[in-house]
C-alpha cells in the first residue's frame, strides 16, 4: 500500500470554486425536482388514460427514459439534438432538460402507483358529489397519492441529486466539475474526490433519513406496526436501480 | 301486492308522473351474465324503499345505474320529470338528474386526508359555489341532523364505523339530494350501531321528506320504516309490496326462504 501524504490545504484553497460548483449542483437539482414533480402528474394521468394512443405515448416516453442510461440521455440532448435541430442548447439547460425528462419518467410511475392505490370507492364518492375528473385528481387522488409515495419520491430525488454529477461531462461547472478540475490541477485526486463525496453525502444522507422516517410513519399509520426492513424492489416502487 | 316478475309502472318509456325517479327496462350484463334483466323501478318523493335479495341478484347494480356509476346496455331513467338516460345512454340533461341523487356506500368512502368539515364542504364549495361561511353553516346543520355536530373538526380516521357512516350521510345531504341511495350501508356495522344509522334515515324521511332507496338485510328496519319492500332475484324484481305483505302474506317461495334465512342469521 502506497504512502499518501494528505494536503487538505489544496482543498481549502479551492473551496470557493467548490462552493460555486455546489451552488450550480443545487440549482440544477432544485429546478429538476420542481419541474419533474409538476410534469409527472400529466404523464401519470396519460399513462392511465382510457384512450389507448395517449396511454401508449406516455408509456413509450417512460420506457425510453427508464431503459436508457442517464449519461446517454445527457449526451443526446447536448450533442445529438443540436445536430438534429440546428439549435445549440447551453450545457446548463441541456442538463436541466435531460435530468428533468429522466426524473419525470420515474416520478410518473411513482405517481401512477400512488393514484392506483387510492380506493376506487373514494373516487366514486367524489363522482356522486359531482366533482369533475380534475377536481377528483386535485382534491382526492393527488394529495393521498403524494402522501403515500413520499418515501419513493424522496428516494428518486436522492438518486437524481447524485446523478447531477454526470453533468460535469458536458462542461457544466457543478461540484463534480470543480472537484475534477482542482484535482487535475493539483494532482490531489484523493482529497478533492473525498471532499466531493463528503459534500454529496452530507446533503443526501439527511434526506435518506427523512425517507426512512416517512416509510416508518406510513407503515405505522397503515398497520399500527413498525416496518420489517427489506431491500426494496426497484421495479415495484419506481426507484431507479 | 304485485307478484309479477317486474314492477309494472306504465308502458315502457312512460314513467309514472308522481315518481321522483323512474327507471324503465334497465338491462345490464357483466361478463355475459344478466345482472339487470329488464328492470322497471320507480321511487316517489319522501318514500323509503328497501331492496332485499341474495348477493349478485342485481340490487346494488340497480342503485349504481341510477347513480350513474354504471352504464346499462338498455333502459330509460327519468329523474324529477326529466329523461336523463335513454336507451342506456346518458342524455344531455344528465346533470339535472345527477343533482337530485345522493349516494352512501357500504365502506363510507370518506376521504381520510381531510377532516369531517373538509369532507362535507368540498363539493358544495366547488360545485355549488358556496362561500366558506355558507358551506360551514350547511355542514353544521347536516351534521346536527345525523347527530355528529360535535365531530366537525375530527379527522375521519378517528371516528368509529357508525360515526363515519353518519358523516357519509351528512356529506351526501350537503348537496341537497331529493333521493338518497344507500348501498348496504349497515352491513359492516354492529347491530346497535346499524340501528342508529337506519334511525337517522327514518328521521330524514320524516323531517326532510327525503326519498330513500336502501339495499339492506336489516329486516327489522324494513318492516318498521319502509314504505315498500322490493325483492330482487336473478336481475329482476320478483316482489314489490308493503312490508306487511312482503313479510307476512307473501306467497313467493323464494322471498319466504330468503326472509327465513335472514331471520335465522
Amino acid at each position: 500500500m502506497s504512502e499518501q501524504d494528505f494536503d487538505w490545504g489544496a482543498v481549502a484553497n479551492a473551496w470557493p470554486h467548490l462552493l460555486s460548483g455546489l451552488g450550480v449542483t443545487l440549482q440544477i437539482a432544485a429546478i429538476t425536482i420542481v419541474l419533474s414533480m409538476i410534469l409527472a402528474v400529466p404523464v401519470a394521468v396519460a399513462r392511465m388514460s382510457a384512450i389507448e394512443i395517449v396511454r401508449w405515448v406516455a408509456q413509450l416516453y417512460i420506457e425510453i427514459f427508464r431503459c436508457t442510461p442517464m449519461l446517454v440521455q445527457l449526451f443526446w440532448i447536448y450533442y445529438a439534438l443540436p445536430a438534429l435541430t440546428g439549435i445549440t442548447i447551453p450545457g446548463f439547460a441541456s442538463a436541466v432538460i435531460a435530468l428533468t425528462a429522466n426524473l419525470t419518467a420515474f416520478m410518473a410511475e411513482a405517481y401512477r402507483s400512488g393514484f392506483q392505490a387510492v380506493p376506487v370507492e373514494q373516487i366514486e364518492a367524489g363522482k356522486m358529489l359531482r366533482l369533475s375528473r380534475f377536481q377528483q385528481l386535485r382534491h382526492i387522488i393527488v394529495p393521498q397519492a403524494l402522501r403515500q409515495q413520499i418515501p419513493v419520491i424522496l428516494s428518486l430525488n436522492i438518486s437524481m441529486f447524485k446523478d447531477t454529477a454526470l453533468v460535469s461531462t458536458i462542461a457544466v461547472h457543478d461540484l463534480m466539475f470543480q472537484a475534477n478540475t482542482a484535482a487535475t490541477e493539483t494532482y490531489r485526486s484523493l482529497e478533492f474526490f473525498t471532499t466531493a463525496a463528503a459534500v454529496y453525502f452530507c446533503i443526501a444522507f439527511p434526506v435518506s433519513l427523512l425517507t426512512s422516517y416517512f416509510e416508518r410513519r406510513g407503515q405505522l399509520a397503515r398497520t399500527g406496526r413498525a416496518p420489517i426492513i427489506k431491500p426494496r424492489k426497484p421495479e415495484l416502487t419506481g426507484v431507479k436501480p | 301486492m304485485n307478484l309479477a316478475p317486474n314492477l309494472g309502472t306504465a308502458e315502457p318509456g312512460t314513467p309514472a308522473t308522481t315518481s321522483l325517479v323512474s327507471a324503465v327496462n334497465l338491462a345490464k350484463q357483466f361478463h355475459g351474465r344478466k345482472v339487470l334483466d329488464g328492470v322497471d323501478f320507480d321511487v316517489a318523493a319522501g318514500e323509503v324503499s328497501v331492496i332485499i335479495g341474495k348477493s349478485g341478484s342485481g340490487k346494488s347494480t340497480l342503485l349504481r345505474v341510477i347513480a350513474g356509476l354504471e352504464d346499462p346496455e338498455e333502459g330509460d331513467v327519468t329523474i324529477d320529470g326529466v329523461l336523463v338516460r335513454s336507451g342506456g345512454a346518458r342524455t344531455a340533461d344528465w346533470n339535472h338528474g345527477a343533482a337530485k341523487v345522493g349516494m352512501v356506500f357500504q365502506s363510507y368512502n370518506l376521504w381520510p386526508h381531510m377532516n369531517v368539515l373538509d369532507n362535507l364542504i368540498l363539493a358544495p364549495r366547488k360545485i355549488l359555489g358556496l362561500s366558506a361561511g355558507e358551506a360551514e353553516a350547511r355542514a353544521e346543520k347536516a351534521l346536527a341532523e345525523v347527530g355528529m355536530a360535535e365531530h366537525i373538526r375530527s379527522r375521519s380516521t378517528q371516528l368509529s364505523g357508525g360515526e363515519r357512516q353518519r358523516v357519509a350521510i351528512a356529506r351526501a345531504l350537503m348537496m341537497r339530494p331529493q333521493v338518497l341511495l344507500c348501498d348496504e350501508i349497515t352491513s359492516a356495522l354492529d347491530p346497535p350501531v346499524a340501528a342508529e344509522v337506519l334511525g337517522v334515515l327514518a328521521r330524514l324521511k320524516q323531517e326532510e321528506g327525503l326519498a330513500v332507496v336502501l339495499v339492506t338485510h336489516d329486516m327489522a328496519f324494513a318492516s318498521k320504516a319502509a314504505d315498500r319492500v322490493i325483492f330482487f332475484s336473478n336481475g329482476r324484481i320478483a316482489v314489490d309490496a308493503t312490508p306487511d305483505e312482503a313479510f307476512h302474506h307473501c306467497e313467493n317461495a323464494e322471498l319466504k326462504a330468503f326472509v327465513d334465512a335472514v331471520r335465522i342469521d
